[in-house]
């Protein structure tokens, strides 16, 4: 039995990402086949690249930012719970596709406020940065506990977000979490928050994997999840800007 | 060029710099060697895959 009585009750954690068994048929792998850190790094960059590349078509044609958008989400949804073992091809799709809807929502931002784009990218990327060195140099230590709050909060803001999208269809919304009043910038602050701490969980499994020497594939499946979270952290701060400066 | 532009593209291409150069190095120890390490994925260490081959040369 677990120290932590709410890991005895719910399991180790409740998302399938995280559930899955990675472990089975892959106990006599080559070192060649084995999970690094520098190729975690490298697919990553790929992923980066490929989203600014999106991003680009997705500026320049803003009506395929829905499309993006959607092809995105399905490809996301397929590689998480029908085949991490293909992230190595549904990852870049992922990546581009996301990196379209963007480059439409960036474009629409820009328009409204000028030179709010360079300051959600440099926030995204700064925050990506200090959580690094945080976790690297053991600042941050990622435990249990901390994975269970960490997807907690995480399962009850997607949660929102879901109610509120289906009461729109009514013309109805949860008023709060898109005003630019003190409680919908203390919310966007709070969702900024639980994003950039999903960023230490991405790292510490992308560092166990390397370490335990995982199958290769999961270089693909650990860049995936990193840039999942990456593009959610963006699109966040980008409405905690919008947010800021429509209150000018 | 604005300020804007200036500080926040220099954040930007700084951090981008810092992310993929650190990510490549292995956490601290303080890190690393911590009893209430999450376990995703048991106690699979690359040493015992090792034995294991070792073993199965051995047997042939």
């Amino acid at each position: 039995m677990s120290k932590h009585s709410a890991l005895n009750t719910f399991g180790r954690s409740g998302n399938p990402a995280f559930t899955r068994n990675f472990t089975s048929n892959d106990s006599t792998l080559a070192s060649s086949e084995r999970m690094t850190l520098d190729g975690a790094v490298n697919k990553t960059s790929i992923l980066l690249v490929l989203c600014f590349l999106g991003a680009g078509v997705g500026w320049n044609m803003p009506v395929l930012s829905l499309p993006g958008g959607i092809i995105g989400f399905i490809l996301g949804m397929v590689t998480i719970f029908r085949s991490p073992s293909k992230a190595g091809s549904t990852a870049p799709l992922y990546s581009l596709s996301q990196g379209i809807m963007l480059g439409g929502i960036t474009m629409f931002a820009e328009t409204m406020y000028p030179g709010i784009a360079i300051q959600a990218l440099g926030l995204t990327f700064g925050i990506l940065a200090s959580l690094l060195f945080c976790y690297k140099s053991g600042i941050i230590k990622p435990t249990e506990n901390f994975r269970l709050m960490i997807f907690s909060a995480t399962a009850g803001i997607a949660l929102l977000y879901l109610i509120s999208f289906i009461m729109s269809f009514f013309g109805n919304s949860i008023g709060f979490i898109h005003s630019n009043g003190l409680m919908g910038i203390g919310f966007s602050v709070f969702v900024v928050g639980i994003a950039a701490l999903n960023l230490v969980l991405d790292f510490d499994f992308i560092e166990e994997g390397a370490d335990k020497g995982m199958p290769k594939y999961m270089e693909w499946y650990g860049a995936f999840s990193l840039m999942v979270t990456l593009i959610w952290l963006y699109i966040e701060i980008l409405r905690l800007l919008m947010k800021l400066n429509s209150r000018r | 060029m604005s300020w804007n532009t200036i500080i926040f593209g220099g954040m930007f291409i700084l951090s981008l710099f810092i992310f993929i150069n650190l990510s490549k190095f292995k956490a601290s120890k303080k890190q690393l060697d911590r009893p209430d390490r999450i376990n995703r994925f048991g106690d699979r260490k690359p040493e015992n895959d090792i034995k294991i081959i070792r073993d199965l040369d051995e047997n042939k």
